[in-house]
């Protein structure tokens, strides 16, 4: 047995900055057996120092030393609603982001210590993605209105890259007068410009022009993310890119979808229709047979399961519950169809609690 | 076809289904005189209130059944269609039954073992042909509230229209040092696999033999599956249960008051302790939660949320004075653990009678009578 002290926060902080933004050309590759010796050692650091964490890897009999990344326990997102799931104390807490939280389950809580890793993985992957630096128009709201929102902060940082217009009120109101300016001055300049948005606020948006047709000029871009979940709205990927083309000319091939959650730190992004997600070389992807836990083979159907070597101070294991079809180092999302919802008294009971709330409230 | 007909060769196609529990001549005659007060009243007129001893003429009444009954039958078990069903061809009803999408071959397995005179009063089909819901006289909705509404804002006044929403139910355990409720408790929890509103989604049980009660539990659900194996359910139920496991797991880890035992390399069915006495609806397919059983007072409390939803709750022992325990709570059936799949024919489903919302009255007020000179 190994019995070697794991590296400090600060050391792990350091090496994996350095990895982080050291240029794809001098990073030697971030090769499975590099990305093996991090995460093992991160891994070890993670179930020393947090104490949950460490009580969930015992519980689940996991060896000290582990052999493979692959090995390594993923926590359920559920449990950052249990637990505080951070490798240092409270004093230490530089920012927290918490999870929307559905009905009646109250919210999950990410701690950070720093925010260096997490703002330096969100550029060193947009940039891998090659998003020319365009005028950003942004359909979510401001850190300063969000903060505890991990996707406003997100869109803050970008910031760092061009100048922002934000189209969201304190609340989260569609300002669609300065939508509409921004929108004007880059179509008067033949700029394009590089819309961010949720998927939901696209919607409203789509919604509240109507009949007005706004040509984005050509080069434009569009990032949209997140689902629908919990606000009674549904449509499929498609037909929502459907809408880009017909209110902003926007083509597929020209929109991101960025997928993520608040219980990371990085990032996973797929451009256009019917193509995988792929995430930063910090990270990687499984998608697990619920039914058996196992890996399941190339082009099968499974739940995501995310490894995030930027997320440092928690957990850098994660057991979503997004079902994905596995297509090589990447995945291939399922669009949640409501129709596909396990039938059975339990979706009636999850209707009828939500019923009620809203009653209540 | 006089009523103790049709009870007869009901009862004998009913044999064909045990789900249904035991169904006789005279249990369907009994639920015929429990509702509508007489055996014959639905094939003439009989005596009815009030009686000639209060001085006041005798009146008489018979009931009349909807010529043609549209049942609205649910995906979640054959169970309640088929109730439905023999309730309808009981009245004398000609019956159209629309069954899931994906199919309820029990209607018209149940349909083949009836005499002809009585299979021609079924029509099924996947796809609800327009008429049906136009002329049918009264309409019979299982499904959720949505489907409810659905069928609710479509019926015209002059329709009869009875609704069974989902339902949820539970256990409760007030004793058992014997651990004797153990194997009813996993029948209930796996029968159908859990999918009707009369399957438990949890068991209440003494704090102080909770843990050893869902390890028995636990067993006794590996020992059904060996028996009658769930089967295989969709992606998106696998996935339901992974995560209640998996979240269980890390409150375990983290709390030793949780528990979670599950079935190896399988999703085929979970027992989880859970310390938090508040009602959690379970994610199904044999997924069943135990929980501390609370005060009185707490239980009602724990099951608030649920209350206006409640259906069935078993209890063990099954005796009157914790009958009287439970009935505040908002249930309308209260039964042994081990039954709770199982309803008589009698049952008053969601509390309400299930003759009397469907048929109409004909009341006979007879003359003097005449005498022989």
């Amino acid at each position: 047995m190994k019995l070697f002290a794991p590296m400090p926060y600060s050391t792990l902080e350091f090496r994996l900055l350095e990895a982080i933004t050291r240029p794809e050309h001098e990073s030697g590759g971030w090769d499975d057996a590099r990305f093996n010796d991090l995460a093992l050692e991160i891994f070890r650091y993670q179930r020393e120092a947090n104490a949950p964490y460490s009580q969930y890897c015992n519980f689940s009999k996991t060896p000290r030393d582990l052999e493979h990344w692959r090995e390594i326990p993923a926590v359920p997102t559920s449990a950052f609603r249990h637990a505080a799931l951070r490798t240092f104390p409270e004093t230490g807490i530089v920012a927290t982001f918490q999870t929307s939280g559905t009905t009646g389950e109250g919210f999950g809580r990410h701690d950070f210590r720093s925010l260096r890793l997490y703002e330096t993985s969100i550029l060193a992957a947009w940039e891998a993605l090659k998003i020319p630096p365009l005028p950003q128009v942004i359909l979510i709201r401001r850190p300063g209105d969000a903060p505890h929102s991990s996707l406003s902060h997100m869109m803050g940082t970008l910031g760092a890259l061009a100048p922002q217009t934000w189209c969201l009120d304190a609340e989260g109101g569609l300002d669609l007068a300065t939508f509409r300016r921004a929108s004007a001055d880059a179509i008067e300049r033949r700029e394009p410009m590089l819309l961010l948005g949720t998927a939901l606020a696209f919607l409203h948006l789509f919604e509240q022009l109507a009949d007005t047709v706004i040509p984005l000029p050509p080069g434009s871009l569009c990032m949209e993310t997140g689902g629908y979940k919990g606000t009674g709205r549904s449509l499929t990927k498609a037909a929502l890119y459907a809408l880009f083309h017909e209110k902003l000319a926007v083509e597929p091939k020209s929109i991101f979808n960025e997928y993520s959650m608040t219980e990371l730190s990085s990032q996973w992004y797929t451009r256009g229709l019917g193509q995988p997600h792929y995430g930063p070389p910090w990270t990687r992807a499984l998608v697990i047979d619920p039914e058996t836990g196992m890996e399941v083979k190339e082009g099968e159907q499974g739940v995501v399961r995310l490894f995030d070597l930027a997320n440092l101070g928690s957990v850098l294991a994660l057991q979503t519950q997004d079902l994905a079809i596995r297509r090589g180092e990447g995945f291939e999302l399922l669009g949640r169809d409501p129709a596909a919802l396990p039938r059975g008294c339990s979706r009636a009971a999850d209707e009828m609690l939500r019923s009620r709330e809203r009653k209540i409230s | 076809m006089q009523t103790r007909e049709i009870a007869r060769h009901l009862a004998e196609a009913a044999r064909h289904f045990p789900f249904l529990g035991p169904v006789t001549e005279e249990g369907l005659i009994a639920l015929v005189c429990a509702e509508l007060g007489d055996a014959g009243r639905l094939d003439g007129f009989e005596p009815y209130a009030p009686s000639p001893s209060s001085g006041q003429p005798q009146t008489f009444a018979r009931a009349v059944a909807p010529a043609t009954i549209l049942h609205i039958i649910s995906g979640n078990t054959a169970h309640a269609g088929l109730q439905s069903l023999v309730r309808g061809l009981l009245l004398g009803s000609h019956n159209w039954c629309k069954i899931p999408g994906e199919g309820l071959p029990e209607i018209a397995r149940f349909q083949s073992f009836l005499p002809p005179a009585l299979a021609e009063r079924i029509e099924i089909a996947r796809e609800l042909p327009g008429a049906w819901l136009t002329d049918a006289e009264a309409v019979v909705v299982f499904g959720s509230d949505e489907t409810i509404d659905y069928f609710h804002a479509r019926v015209r006044s002059d329709q009869r229209f009875v609704a069974h929403g989902h339902r949820v139910s539970f256990g409760v355990v007030f004793d058992d040092p014997g651990y004797a409720s153990v194997a009813d408790a996993a029948r209930d929890a796996s029968l159908f696999n859990q999918q009707g509103c009369l399957s438990p989604h949890l068991f209440y049980v003494p704090r102080a033999i909770a843990r050893e009660y869902a390890a028995r539990l636990a067993d006794a659900m590996a020992t059904f599956e060996k028996i009658d194996p769930r089967g295989s359910v969709s992606l998106e139920e696998q996935l339901a249960i992974a995560a209640v496991r998996d979240e269980f797991a890390f409150r375990a880890a983290t709390n030793p008051d949780a528990a979670v035992w599950q079935s190896e390399s399988s999703t085929a069915w979970t027992v989880i302790l859970d310390p938090d006495p508040a009602f959690t609806p379970s994610c199904l397919n044999r997924t069943v939660f135990v929980k501390p059983l609370p005060s009185d007072q707490d239980l009602a409390e724990a099951l608030e949320q649920v209350r206006p939803h409640l259906s069935t709750v078993g209890i063990f022992p099954a005796t009157v004075a914790n009958a009287a325990r439970v009935s505040p709570l908002g249930v309308s059936r209260i039964c042994p653990i081990g039954q709770m799949q199982l309803p008589p024919l009698s049952w008053h489903q969601d509390g309400q009678p299930v003759l009397t919302p469907l048929v109409k009255w004909i009341d006979f007020e007879p003359g003097p009578v005449e005498k022989k000179k």
